[in-house]
């Protein structure tokens, strides 16, 4: 017999003792542009992210092979990076080009260097703790949006979140209930298909009165409600294909919301947000910017149940939960090398949620929280 | 170097009712399925079944960043009618929703 009045423990794995393979955002490429190095931390380790005179975006160790100087407070020469420390010179590649006061480079003078990515105005860097180099069918797929003129330009945020490790914001692209409670929004439709290296998260939703009340005069559109298709490409960088629906039209947008770990219990959140400049749109900047601000409401209150929230393995879920348990096994394959990826990781898990009992509860909700506020 | 850690572990509701085997009729592809009410449906395919379906072999990549296979539609007939044989469980245990104006038979 089942101990039905058995408490319910909260088990906890060890966290990964490494950080995923895969390519991770840095942020805008052009924040990378300026002539000066930069110093990021992340995969446990201290970066350099620099551009030569060559344009190209390089991300070395930070740490200089000679005496440990740190490139990141170093100047840039020509194509080099070069140590504040002795001006030993390297380049993007990693090998020392010049010691100015040396008559010869010494043998091994390699330090690590970084594959990177740039598409769609955006730096990517590639992870791997088994040191190969990137497939190239794990990359990103284009952004048309983000490179045409007949969109906006990023509005882009980064955050620091101390005290949580990324999977908490991974575990997001499944958990339907939280986008109501959490992030304001009004699932109807939810989907989520795992597949390979992808997670895709197909939703459909409708405005909240509550929290986000429209306008009322009399010229400006209403809003519908949304379409959204989500995924994730890789452990770290989710892209959000979103529609939303106004009574005088669509208005076409696309959401990035990725991450690169600092340490394991640290990670940098960036989200950044595009829209398409549609005919009925005043203004479409302006447009990028509110939803920008919106959806930061949304990730701090995430951030802050991430901060006091445990680490759980076995969540006990419901049925109108989503598909926490597959999600995680899809991302276990980012923290196994690649000869331990099992066919359970990547094969095609599809998962869609009855809606019916949610959106009942939740219009009472939203109809409750109107009242309360028509009344006080 | 890999750290051996503990495997992903199974969905917990399971528990209550495990996936089932269920064959595509149209192109015989076998998947396993767990159907938690008439209107949720999780599928476990594997290699075999994504390389049988017909509507997979066909689709074309659709537009976006984000294009891929959505589902197969005979696929999920093929469920519906499991469903409504009683040859696969439906955990809610409601009664098929015939008539959605809400009159009960």
């Amino acid at each position: 017999m089942t101990a039905v009045d058995e408490v319910r423990r909260i088990e906890s794995d060890t966290a990964p003792t490494r950080f995923a393979r895969g390519w991770h955002c840095l942020g805008l490429a052009k924040d990378f542009r300026d002539g000066k190095p930069h110093q990021v931390k992340a995969f446990g380790q201290e970066l350099v992210v620099f551009s030569g005179d060559d344009g190209r975006l390089n991300v070395l160790d930070a740490f200089c092979r000679h005496m440990g100087g740190n490139l990141s407070q170093g100047t840039i020469k020509g194509n080099e990076i070069a140590c504040p420390f002795h001006d030993w010179r390297w380049g993007g590649d990693g090998k020392c080009k010049a010691i100015p006061y040396a008559r010869r480079v010494p043998l091994r003078a390699r330090t690590a260097s970084w594959p990177t990515l740039e598409q769609d105005n955006l730096l990517f860097v590639w992870n791997d703790p088994e040191g190969n180099p990137p497939p190239d069918d794990v990359t990103m797929p284009v952004i048309e949006g983000a490179t045409r003129d007949d969109w906006t330009d990023w509005v882009w945020y980064t955050t620091v979140i101390e005290g949580a490790q990324c999977r908490e914001i991974v575990d997001n692209v499944v958990d339907m209930a939280h986008f109501f409670y959490v992030h304001y929004s009004f699932p109807t439709y939810f989907k989520n298909v795992f597949e390979g290296h992808t997670a895709t998260q197909w939703q459909k939703g409708v405005g909240r009165e509550d929290a986000r009340p429209q306008a009322t005069e009399s010229g400006v559109a209403k809003m519908i409600g949304n379409t959204s298709v989500a995924a994730y490409h890789g452990p770290s960088f989710m892209i959000d294909d979103l529609t939303y629906h106004y009574d005088d039209g669509d208005v076409e947008s696309v959401l990035i919301n990725c991450h690169y770990p600092i340490s394991d219990n640290s990670f940098v959140l960036q989200y950044g947000i595009i829209v398409q400049k549609a005919d009925h749109l005043p203004d479409p900047e302006e447009m990028a910017r509110k939803m920008g601000d919106f959806i930061k409401i949304g990730f701090e209150q995430d951030v802050t149940i991430w901060k006091s929230k445990a680490r759980i393995d076995n969540p006990l879920l419901c049925e109108e939960d989503g598909p926490v348990y597959q999600l995680r096994r899809w991302y276990e394959q980012f923290y196994v090398d690649v000869d331990d990826v099992t066919d359970e990781m990547t094969e095609r898990f599809e998962f869609e949620i009855d809606t019916t009992k949610p959106n009942e509860a939740w219009r009472a909700e939203v109809a409750a929280n109107i009242a309360a506020r028509a009344s006080s | 170097m890999t750290t051996p850690r503990s495997a992903p572990r199974p969905d917990v509701r399971l528990d209550d009712g495990a996936m089932e085997r269920v064959t595509c009729t149209t192109c015989a592809a076998r998947v396993e399925v767990r159907k938690s009410s008439w209107e949720q449906t999780s599928i476990q395919w594997h290699a075999d079944a994504v390389g049988a379906c017909l509507e997979r072999r066909a689709s074309q990549p659709g537009s976006g960043p984000n294009a891929t296979f959505p589902g197969c539609t005979a696929l999920d007939l093929s469920i519906r009618e499991a469903a409504v044989r009683g040859s696969l469980s439906v955990q809610s245990g409601d009664a098929l929703p015939v008539n959605p104006e809400g009159h009960p038979h």
